[in-house]
């Protein structure tokens, strides 16, 4: 196969129409590997992006500016309903290029009640091990090694240690992290494995067509067939569209990610929808931060940027992990004003930040496209029975502070002293019924807007990724999960796109 | 035509004088309402690319608030730039974006009509007219207010002051969280993206400066920082 072609803005100069045997839309973890297997496989495979390719001489490495240039509106996008900021990128590679490289299989328990829940037979974990174990080879999945934790992480080891909760290096699909705590901004140092410089390489090398800066608008149908996607070229930042341009495939895989791809099946004159399921069900993991102030200096700024993490608590409904982003984006958390707010700033090269992400899923969604524009209406709630669930996260967050020799510790819940000195004092989480608008929340993972389901009258697509309505349409994005993981997705998302891939390919 | 009977007449005139009294009340009221928002303020000291000189002036007032000068962290909100940056933050966002801060510049500035600051009447005044002590007093309310939106109001504007005020390389060195400097090896990805915007004619690089990759050496945290934060860039 011939060396592909890869797109940039600049580069075009009028409209066009491509061909293919597969179009995949979307760069982000589940679309990257499906271009990668189908142009491995031989096909004829056009990746459509609408963002921008990165160089490290485009990265940011002030948290707002990167935050506006390299996530959807701007970094600023909320949910209604329970306001929560959700960040999906835009840009080749998608969510890899600003995620922290976390790397967790599903639990066996979460799978097997998928497969219970949704009619499905070979989503347990032994069907995907395979997929996860291939996914792992290609992207580098090792777990983070002592010398690049830094304080910051080691210091949540030792809490757990001290209180004896099970706790573990995290993997990572990383080559050489120098523990520079910049995945948000985007690793200087390549050691990040994300999609831009792993499987979009090679699925070019492999012969593949990526057009970047390409905003697919519309998938085209004819009868019960999908035959192609049309869209426009738009400028980087500003999303201001140019030419016109058509890929005609004899399949279409939508990875364009869980907000984007419910939106483009709505614009599309709402195919795929019979089982009405379409943009329904959205869950997250919702999140909640909790800093620590230790006595003497942390360097937080050194480490891996998620380095540890405990699932100790993964049957209760949550996950433990550290966390470091931008001393920026860590800051705007800090309660105060004024020479108090300054004082707690200072405080920060003292400070440890930690993170539960919760499994909510009673706690739902909808995604819609607006009249105008592709940016959709978010609605979600979150359920007050989930409450307690992150109540509890933040006051074993705390505990494990303490156990580890923190200070102080700042919960972030509204109506809940800014800082506490003693564990005494969190009880009060346990004790008191929360408002979900007492919680400071951020949830970036987000699922099942187009979900699996064995009955194509509950589901959008089948096991596979297929969708019910359309024989060659497919979807690979964390818009099929059934149900929240419990865990970090992106793995996840690439296992199942992969299988997807290769069922695909049998079939084209 | 009939001649109106007195009744009528003077229901009218009285109408007429209602209607022009109203009218005159609503255009004081527009043209006080537009001082209000529009007159009085400072030119800017730069050339902002986004914000107006009135949006300028409230966040130059919040950022003041915000960072006063003194405390564990010498410079002040206005030391740090910080309307600058959020300029430059609005400017790169898009305008959907740039309506909802536009939107919190204006909450800030005008809620003291319907959250007045201490003061008696003084207190009325826009956010950015307000003394020291008087702004110091609003943010606490809209901070502490048991209402959800007003909060979310002021921890929105105060985020956008703290990425400024960390944006600000003298804060940044002073708590030692300044970026180092990092030698970026060249991937095989460099020899196919060109930087954004540019056309793929421009990328630099061919095999031959391709480098070793990382070999995962931890960041020396006495090691020089990043270009433009070092103490020789101010
Ligand atoms: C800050 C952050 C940190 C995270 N950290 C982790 C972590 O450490 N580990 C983990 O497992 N998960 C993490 N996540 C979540 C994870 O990154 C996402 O779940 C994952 O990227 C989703 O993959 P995806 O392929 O479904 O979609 P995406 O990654 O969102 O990719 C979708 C792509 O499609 C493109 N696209 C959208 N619409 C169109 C269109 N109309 N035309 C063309 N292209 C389009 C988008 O620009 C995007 O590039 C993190 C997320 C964020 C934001
Ligand atoms: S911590 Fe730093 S070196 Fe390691 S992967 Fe993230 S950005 Fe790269």
């Amino acid at each position: 196969m011939s060396e592909g072609d890869l797109r940039v803005f600049a580069g075009y100069d009028r409209d066009f129409t491509e061909e293919a045997d597969a179009v995949v839309v979307g760069s982000g973890p589940g679309g990257a590997i499906v271009a990668g297997e189908l142009t491995r496989a031989g096909y004829r495979v056009v990746l459509v992006e609408e963002g921008p390719p990165f160089t490290p001489g485009d990265y940011e490495v002030d948290g707002g500016l990167s935050m506006a240039r390299t996530l959807r509106e701007g970094g600023l996008r909320t949910t209604v309903g329970t306001v929560m900021p959700t960040m999906q990128a835009v840009a080749l590679g998608g969510g890899s290029l600003v995620n922290s490289a976390i790397c967790n299989r599903a639990p066996e328990f979460v799978l097997d009640r998928w497969c219970e829940d949704f009619d499905l037979s070979d989503t347990h974990l032994s069907d995907l091990d395979p997929h996860y174990d291939a996914v792992a080879e290609t992207i580098g999945i090792s777990p983070t090694p002592e010398a690049v934790q830094g304080r910051r992480n080691l210091l949540f080891r030792d809490g757990c240690d001290a209180l004896g909760f099970s706790s573990e290096p995290i993997a990572r699909n990383v080559r050489g992290c120098r523990g520079s705590g910049e995945c948000f901004t985007g690793c200087r140092s390549r050691a990040k494995q994300s999609m831009d410089i792993t499987t979009v390489p090679a699925a070019l090398r492999g012969g593949a067509t990526v057009l970047t800066s390409a905003r697919v608008e519309a998938v085209e149908t004819s009868g019960d067939r999908a035959i192609g996607v049309m869209g426009r070229i738009v400028a980087p930042f500003t999303g201001r569209p140019s030419h016109r341009f058509r890929v005609r495939a004899r399949a279409v895989v939508l990875a364009a990610g869980c907000m984007a791809t419910p939106v483009l099946l709505q614009k599309s004159g709402g195919i795929a929808n019979r089982s009405g399921q379409v943009g329904r069900n959205l869950q997250f993991h919702p999140g909640v931060g909790v800093m620590g102030i230790f006595p003497d200096r942390v360097e937080p700024q050194f480490g891996a940027t998620q380095g540890y993490q405990s699932r100790e608590f993964l049957e209760a409904g949550f996950k433990l992990e550290t966390l470091w982003a931008p001393p920026a984006l860590l800051a705007v958390r800090l309660p105060g004003s004024g020479l108090d707010l300054k004082r707690r700033l200072a405080d920060v090269p003292y400070s440890a930040v930690w993170d539960a992400i919760a499994s909510c899923d009673r706690s739902l969604g909808r995604v819609e496209a607006r009249r105008s524009g592709f940016d959709p209406k978010i609605t979600w709630r979150l359920n007050p029975d989930d409450t307690p669930i992150l109540a509890e996260a933040v006051y074993r967050l705390a505990e494990i502070f303490f156990a580890a020799g923190a200070r102080s510790v700042l919960c972030g819940v509204h109506g809940f002293p800014d800082e506490i000195h003693t564990l005494e004092e969190a009880e009060i989480l346990r004790r008191r019924t929360l408002r979900p608008s007492d919680l400071v929340l951020g949830g970036n993972h987000a699922f099942c807007t187009t979900r699996m389901h064995g009955d194509p009258t509950r589901g959008v697509v089948d096991e596979l990724g297929r969708c019910h309505d359309l024989e060659n349409l497919w979807i690979a994005d964390s818009g099929v999960f059934p149900r929240c993981p419990s865990v970090n997705p992106m793995w996840t998302i690439m296992a199942l796109a992969r299988r997807t891939a290769l069922a695909l390919a049998e079939r084209l | 035509m009939m001649p109106l009977r007195g009744g009528a007449n003077r229901r009218l005139s009285f109408r007429a004088m209602w209607g022009w009294a109203t009218a005159a009340a609503l255009g004081a009221l527009g043209a006080w309402g537009c001082a209000r928002i529009f007159v009085g303020y400072p030119p800017p000291s730069g050339s902002p690319q986004a914000l107006r000189r009135r949006e300028l002036a409230t966040l130059a007032a919040v950022a003041e608030a915000l960072f006063p000068p003194g405390g564990e962290i010498p410079p002040s909100g206005s030391d740090a730039g910080i309307a600058a940056y959020v300029d430059r933050l609005v400017a790169a966002s898009q305008p959907r974006q740039r309506q909802l801060m536009r939107a919190l510049f204006f909450l800030i500035e005008h809620g003291t009509l319907a959250f007045p600051a201490p003061g008696g009447l003084s207190g009325l005044r826009r956010f950015s007219g307000l003394d020291a002590s008087q702004r110091e007093a609003v943010l606490d309310a809209w901070q502490h207010s048991g209402w959800f939106v007003r909060r979310l109001v002021f921890t929105s504007l105060r985020a956008l002051c703290t990425l400024g005020y960390f944006a600000d390389p003298t804060v940044l060195r002073r708590l030692r969280l300044a970026p180092y400097a990092i030698d970026t090896p060249v991937c095989e990805a460099d020899l196919r993206y060109p930087r954004i915007g540019a056309a793929a004619s421009s990328i630099p690089y061919t095999a031959d400066d391709l480098t070793p990759p990382s070999d995962g050496a931890p960041i020396d945290l006495d090691g020089p920082w990043m270009a433009g934060f070092a103490e020789d860039a101010d």
